[in-house]
């Protein structure tokens, strides 16, 4: 280089205005080339069995600082699970997660560590010294959405940095423009509450008070904010005193080759287990429903292609993103859900590091509902990425069906959806909360090819998650749940192995001044997960409320009339003079009365194979156990019974599937025939759609009449206000009364 | 002091007599058709060895103990009865989903983190026989709905009619204010007095259970109902056998409280892990006899390794949430972790790491261990121990097994070596290596997790194999210092005899003691130590229906404290049994905050956050006269070289090029104070100590060894 381009170079950086998410780090989700540091580790020490103990030894203190982060963490998220602790490569690679936790959450603190590397390390004004920390919030540095907040902390020793450790914790409240931490109406980025870049916060192991209270001034939570980022740091510093004792013990080289060789072992054993995948492409399509503001039919579109030891999960043909509504998620944050989805359903027996994904290749489309612009909202990146997700997860599971070699088992689609109430406003004890409940976790296992799924089990994204106890949730909240826990009827995947089912909550407001609910769920017109090999997908869901009656005192006064599920509820209306009502999951913060119910019912997993090929017996146990109906087993499963025995009239039922057989093949035509008689060359006219309809070179941007290509944002997607839509449409009526008057 | 103890465990009965200034240990199989035979054998091997007859050991014994697997097994094969649950509606589903997470309670990690093979254990009570009443209890006591009466008679009736031989009854709430529990007691009464042949037995939630947690408080009353009956008939026959035989005192029952009680003051879930439990209560008593400081006791078998702390301070280490088999529970237990890692570990060839792993599979007793030859075909730490030259073909396990070598080799080779591309005998290496890393991480983040190092310990190793891989073990963590205890291979039986009459009761409350938003700290005292006084008066009669003074019997009184809103609680022994002002009020926040800081690190305290109680436990017990141990250790007088070796013979040691020469003796042929050093292998009846190069092992009393490493430069070390 010349010296006036170095000059002209030098400028610039000095001159720069602001250090933004850098693309470079961004764009890469692999983890770094060895560093000089790591080689010369990695030629002194390389025996696999020492190495292995060292791991050993090295994922023990990682499992007791995410024990520590769970018992000590204040919010919600830490409590029932939401949280995760990590040991990463001074380069920031991943290398070591806790066993329970959410492992997106670290696979995504690769990237602020990165930036703090290159930006922070070097900068006169910033550096990084033993005793620092560093908390990141913004998920365009590399989280999964602002709600979220990791603390992040070097380890140095004898003077030179050797490795990071992290710990994030799914904290909810953070000052955005609805309580609870993912705004739903949130229309830009500065709606999400706080933008944290990661910058430090503590020196010399201690929190700087002046940045501890600018952050508390910040957020409805002042108590919470302040605990949980010491209860971080902590388990950060837990997880530096695990490591300096390992280096101690067993030396530098041994620690440092152990972080590197985790990564570089995994990701060979990735490429040896897809080479036991048969070469080719599988397909899968599916919709979200709507934005949370509006109802949209939103296309999620994957092929994923396994050629030789790569894999590439390829989305473009996706909706566009949508500028001013926070359904938008980041690539980075769909690459740690499939991360999730690697480790958790296909290969649970490989260590949780981010070399998992090493061998994968992602193709988005720019200015796509998972390559937004940066301006894009995205805190409610759950609806977007947790559908890609499941779109993943059927299209891997098509061809692990086909590989010999499995590490578990083949299974449908899991529940994917946050059917959870989100609240905020003053508790009985004159607190200001804002949070998610604990039911986030209640999501419905999908069906297996032998085996039923299991109810209400776990989120997609953790394991071991927990969906808590109402005693506690009662005592420091002042709503109750008044049905908490109780499967709902029908709520099922139908499939000759039927999904696990949600179960119902009916809660209402008991003891505040002030206190509202939201609702941040899509999936009320359009199913959340399909089944597979012609097993159901889940069922739809709305939110049903009942006001205008305070149920504590109706069940004082007139105990008779509570029902205790949605159906009698919304279908024997007990209360006069209430009303009745539903609605999509989609509830934006809104100021609850005594006593008025809100209800909703957890999901359901995808239903694995024919309905008809389910054992009568399976049936009637559901019957027994009063999952299903009368009706559902007929009309469904189609199996005879008498109503007073409930003894399976065998011969009967298989004449009634065969019937069902025969009206099948009676209703069936070519491939050729049905395209000639359903594909349509655009989107209906009538239809929302957003998304590719068949090229996937082709996007639409709410109907056939705005199309363009694929990668382009010369025509943004920009979404009315839905309070100005409803205005304007009352207005028009106002005006068409008076012109009718005069 | 005359007394019997006794341990029943799935195999074996183990007995343990105490005679004036002898002590006698026993063994006989487990008869588990009839309990009392396996116990009058073991019994009758004790005595025999006295010279005594029965009639004047049970005449004479002041106390008979048990701690039993009973309840275990019964979980394990279910065998129970019929339990029916009514359950507050709304929350009929709770038991079923298990808090989400039940799934993978009392699993491996590995199987906790594989999503697709989730799958929630066999229910106790099916769906079908869980029913929901109309009722609603706030969370201050306050009733949101009362009772249904007639919607509880009908639901009774549908119990009844789908076979419920016994009622658990657990509404939400109820330890605030348990009338409607209370109340549905009496309706079922009603409907089915207990005169009439076809009552069932009634338990009431808030009683076995004082705590908040509707899902745990009702699955631990799930499983004291479902093995009541069981327990009840197998406890109640060998106390039978006991009267029949001419001991007029009441039994005494282990509790894995750490305490024991009569039979009529025992709930079944209280004797479940009794016999692990006897055993830190057995290490306790030892480390107070001879001084040893802080103890981390481990228990290694055939397939598990148990892990328990006992600390200086009297501090006491309790789950608060244990899992008994695959179910959460919150009856307070003293603190027990169990690995998957035992002599019959099998080890496998790890790809990923081009190295071996070691567990959590078992090779179990059937077909066991390759060498055992019934046809085991995997790798486990037993064939590796042979191979390597510790254990003897024709004398393992007293001589009731004879091994085979070649077998193990065999398999050795071709699961591992051939994986591994080295010979027999360096696979072998990496297995003991591995497994002997595995259990001390695990002793580590036991240990570490509470504060304190492993380097601050002596360890105590007993179990059949604690012996053998107790010196590999604490290198692998520093620690220097391990005993092998006295009646080792009966350690839980001696346990038992060394208990004390305990009774724990327990009350959850929301007791803010620092508002950190108002700043005030909490100045009225009454309504905590009313609750503390209700505690008391509670235990106190437990321990006054057993016929003890209340002037022998003590209160301890502990909280659970948490800063703000945390999950995290601390259990703090308050030091006095009321508080009575602000200043014995910041004692105790002090106290709190160090036990905290401990744990958690010093200056992670959040008092900023606020400071709660969040349950009030007191400890009722009446201290009873202990066994002897303080001589156990061999004094230092009495130390000296051990005689010739019975037989030299080459083992291979991790970390050792090539075999070495091996000392063999027999423990029984050497004098108290003998000392042996390493590499040297001492055989005795019940184990094999293995004296690694840079150890030594010392004679005790009663085939207790002392092992300690050599200091460096000590010349000790090969």
């Amino acid at each position: 280089m010349s010296t006036v381009n170095t000059n002209v170079s030098e400028f610039l950086q000095d001159a720069t205005l602001f250090l933004a998410p850098d693309p470079e780090i961004m764009n890469n989700h692999g983890f770094a080339p060895r560093t000089p540091l790591e080689e010369r580790c990695m030629a002194k020490e390389s025996d696999p069995a020492r190495l292995a103990i060292v791991r050993e030894r090295l994922m023990a203190g990682a499992n007791e600082s995410f024990e520590m982060l769970e018992n000590m963490g204040a919010a919600p998220g830490a409590k029932w699970g939401d949280c995760v602790s990590a040991m990463f490569t001074a380069a920031g690679d991943l290398s070591l997660a806790s066993t329970g936790g959410v492992v997106i959450f670290v696979n995504l603190v690769q990237y602020p560590i990165k930036f703090i590397n290159r930006y922070w390390a070097k900068d006169p004004s910033v550096g990084i010294r033993e005793g620092d920390a560093f908390l990141v919030n913004d998920a365009h540095y590399g989280q999964a959405h602002n709600t979220d907040q990791s603390l992040m902390m070097p380890v140095f020793w004898e003077g030179e940095h050797v490795a990071w450790v992290g710990a994030t914790v799914h904290e909810g409240e953070n000052g955005a423009i609805e309580p609870g931490g993912m705004p739903s109406i949130a229309e830009q980025v500065w709606d999400e509450g706080l933008r944290m870049p990661p910058f430090r916060v503590a020196e010399n192991y201690r929190l700087r008070r002046d940045i501890v209270t600018f952050l508390q001034n910040s957020v409805r939570e002042p108590k919470l904010q302040y605990a949980d980022m010491k209860v971080k740091m902590y388990t950060c510093r837990r997880l530096e005193q695990r490591i300096h004792e390992a280096i101690h013990e067993f030396g530098l080289e041994a620690v440092v080759s152990c972080l590197r060789r985790n990564l570089e072992d995994t990701d060979a054993e990735v490429r040896r287990r897809l080479m036991e995948w048969p070469d080719g492409t599988t397909r899968h399509s599916w919709w979200t429903d709507g934005t949370l503001r509006e109802n949209a039919l939103i296309k999620i579109n994957l092929a994923v292609t396994k050629k030789g030891e790569t894999l590439t999960f390829d989305y473009r043909g996706s909706s566009p993103e949508f500028s001013n509504r926070a359904n938008n998620t980041l690539d980075i944050t769909l690459k740690g859900m499939l991360s999730q989805l690697m480790l958790a359903y296909v290969w649970p027996d490989l260590p949780r590091n981010q070399a998992v994904l090493n061998s994968v290749k992602f193709l988005f489309d720019e200015h796509s509902i998972m390559r937004p612009a940066p301006s894009a909202p995205i805190s409610q990146c759950m609806m977007s990425v947790f559908t890609s997700w499941s779109v993943a997860q059927v299209s891997v599971m098509k061809f692990l069906y086909s590989v010999p070699s499995k590490y578990t088992r083949v299974i449908a689609p899991w529940y994917c959806m946050i059917n959870t109430f989100l609240f905020g406003g003053i508790t009985q004890h004159g607190e200001m909360v804002g949070n998610v409940c604990a039911d986030i976790n209640g999501m419905g296992g999908g069906a297996l090819a032998d085996r039923d799924g299991q109810h209400s089990c776990a989120p997609i994204f953790a394991t071991m998650a927990d969906l808590g106890e109402q005693e506690f949730m009662e005592e420091e909240m002042p709503f109750v749940q008044l049905v908490s826990k109780k499967l709902m009827r029908d709520n099922q995947g139908f499939g000759r192995q039927r999904g696990g089912m949600g179960y119902q909550m009916m809660l209402a407001l008991r003891d505040s001044p002030a206190w509202g609910f939201m609702l941040t769920a899509i999936g009320s017109k359009f199913p959340n997960v399909p089944g597979l090999f012609g097993g159901y997908g889940c069922p739809t869901y709305p939110l049903a409320r009942v006001r205008g009656v305070d149920v504590f005192e109706a069940m004082k006064t007139d105990p008779g009339r509570f029902r205790f599920s949605i159906a009698e509820m919304m279908n024997e209306r007990p209360f006069d003079d209430a009303e009745y009502s539903t609605h999509p999951m989609s509830l934006p913060y809104a100021l609850a009365s005594r006593g008025e119910l809100y209800m909703i019912a957890q999901g359901a997993g995808g239903g694995f194979g024919d309905p008809l090929e389910r054992d009568p017996a399976d049936v009637m146990r559901d019957y027994e156990e009063d999952l299903i109906s009368p009706d559902v087993a007929w009309r469904i499963y189609r199996v005879v019974f008498d109503r007073q025995t409930r003894i399976v009239d065998e011969a009967a039922t298989a004449q009634a599937r065969d019937t069902v057989r025969q009206e099948r093949l009676a209703g069936a035509m070519s491939y050729d025939a049905f395209c000639a008689r359903h594909v349509t060359p655009e989107p209906p006219a009538n239809l929302p759609y957003y998304g590719s309809w068949g090229d996937p070179g082709t996007i639409y941007g709410g109907g056939p009449d705005r199309c363009f290509p694929a990668g382009h944002a010369n025509s943004p997607v920009v979404m009315p206000n839905p309070m100005q839509v409803k205005i304007e449409a009352l207005e028009k009526q106002i005006a068409e009364l008076k012109g009718a008057a005069k | 002091m005359r007394r019997v103890s006794v341990d029943i465990g799935g195999t074996f009965t183990d007995c343990f007599l105490v005679w004036d200034d002898k002590y006698v240990a026993a063994k006989a199989l487990t008869t588990h058709q009839n309990l009392a035979l396996g116990f009058n054998a073991s019994l009758t091997q004790a005595y025999g060895q006295l010279g005594l007859s029965l009639e004047d050991v049970m005449a004479d014994v002041d106390s008979v103990r048990y701690a039993t697997t009973l309840g275990t097994n019964a979980l394990i094969e279910r065998r129970g009865p019929v339990v029916g649950l009514i359950t507050t509606a709304g929350f009929e589903s709770t038991v079923p989903l298990s808090r989400g997470r039940g799934y993978g309670e009392g699993l491996s990690e590995r199987m906790r983190k594989d999503l697709p093979m989730a799958e929630r254990p066999e229910p106790i009570v099916p769906i079908p026989l869980i029913t929901g009443v109309r009722e609603r209890m706030a969370q201050n006591g306050e009733i949101i709905m009362a009772l249904d009466e007639d919607d509880l008679r009908a639901q009774v009736h549908r119990l009844v009619d789908r076979g419920a031989q016994a009622f658990v009854v657990s509404l939400v709430n109820s330890v605030v204010n348990p009338a409607h529990e209370l109340r549905v007691e009496e309706v079922i009464r009603e409907e089915y007095p207990e005169h009439m042949l076809g009552s069932a037995p009634i338990l009431l939630a808030h009683k076995v259970v004082g705590r908040k947690g509707e899902y745990a408080r009702t699955s631990s009353a799930i499983l004291d109902a479902f093995l009541h009956k069981a327990m009840y008939l197998g406890l109640s026959s060998l106390e039978l056998n006991l009267r029949e035989n001419g001991h007029q005192r009441p039994m005494q029952v282990v509790h894995n409280s750490g305490g024991m009680a009569q039979l009529n003051s025992t709930d079944a879930l209280q004797t479940i892990h009794s016999g692990p439990v006897a055993g830190i209560a057995a290490s306790e008593h030892l480390a107070a006899e001879t001084d040893l400081g802080n103890i981390v006791c481990t228990d290694m078998g055939g397939t598990s390794f148990d892990i328990g702390l006992v600390v200086e301070g009297g501090i006491k280490f309790y789950d608060y949430n244990p899992v008994i088999e695959r179910w959460m529970v919150n009856i307070p237990m003293v603190h027990l972790v169990t690995l998957g890692a035992g002599g019959g570990s099998i080890a496998r060839f790890d790809r990923l790491r081009q190295t071996v792993a070691v567990g959590p599979q078992s090779a179990g007793s059937d077909p066991g261990p390759a060498c055992y030859d019934k046809g085991g075909r995997e790798a486990s730490v037993t064939d590796a121990d042979l191979l390597l030259g510790y254990l003897r073909t024709d004398n393992y396990a007293g001589g009731r097994i004879v091994l085979n070598e070649k077998r193990a080799a065999s398999v050795i080779r071709r699961t591992l070596g051939e994986a591994l591309g080295t010979d027999t005998i360096a696979a072998a290496k990496l297995v003991k290596q591995r497994v002997d890393n595995d259990m001390a991480n695990g002793i580590a983040q036991e240990l570490r997790a509470r504060g304190y190092e492993p380097s601050q310990f002596t360890m105590l190793a007993y179990g059949g194999n604690g012996a053998l891989h107790a010196c590999g073990i604490a290198s692998a963590i520093g620690i220097t210092r391990v005993l092998v205890p006295p009646f080792s291979s009966v350690f839980s039986a001696v346990g038992a005899g060394n208990m004390d009459q305990l009774h724990i009761h327990e009350k959850s409350l929301y007791l803010q003691i620092y508002d950190s938003v108002t700043r005030s700290l909490l100045s009225r005292f009454e309504g905590f130590n009313a609750i503390v006084a209700e505690l008391e008066a509670k235990g106190r009669a437990d321990l006054l229906r057993q016929g003890f003074a209340e002037t022998d019997i003590e209160h301890r009184l502990e909280v659970d404290m948490r800063y703000g809103n945390q999950l995290a609680q601390t259990a703090v022994v308050v030091g006095r049994n009321r508080i009575g002002n602000s200043d014995e009020l910041l004692e105790l926040i002090d106290v709190f905050g160090r036990d905290y800081g401990k744990r958690y690190g010093e200056g992670s305290q959040s008092p900023e956050a606020g400071i709660r109680i969040n349950t009030v436990r007191v400890a009722s017990y009446v201290t009873t006269p202990k066994l002897r141990f303080a001589d156990i250790l061999p004094p230092e007088d009495s130390l000296h070289g051990a005689p010739e070796a019975e037989a030299v013979r080459p083992c291979h040691f991790v970390g050792v090029e090539g075999p070495i020469e091996t000392a063999f003796h027999t423990l029984e042929k050497l004098a108290l104070g003998a000392v042996v050093t390493g590499p040297a292998v001492v055989i005795s009846q019940s184990t094999t100590f293995l004296v690694e190069p840079g150890w030594r092992l010392s004679v005790g009393r009663y085939g207790a060894g002392w092992l300690q490493r050599n200091e460096p430069g000590s010349g000790g070390a090969q």
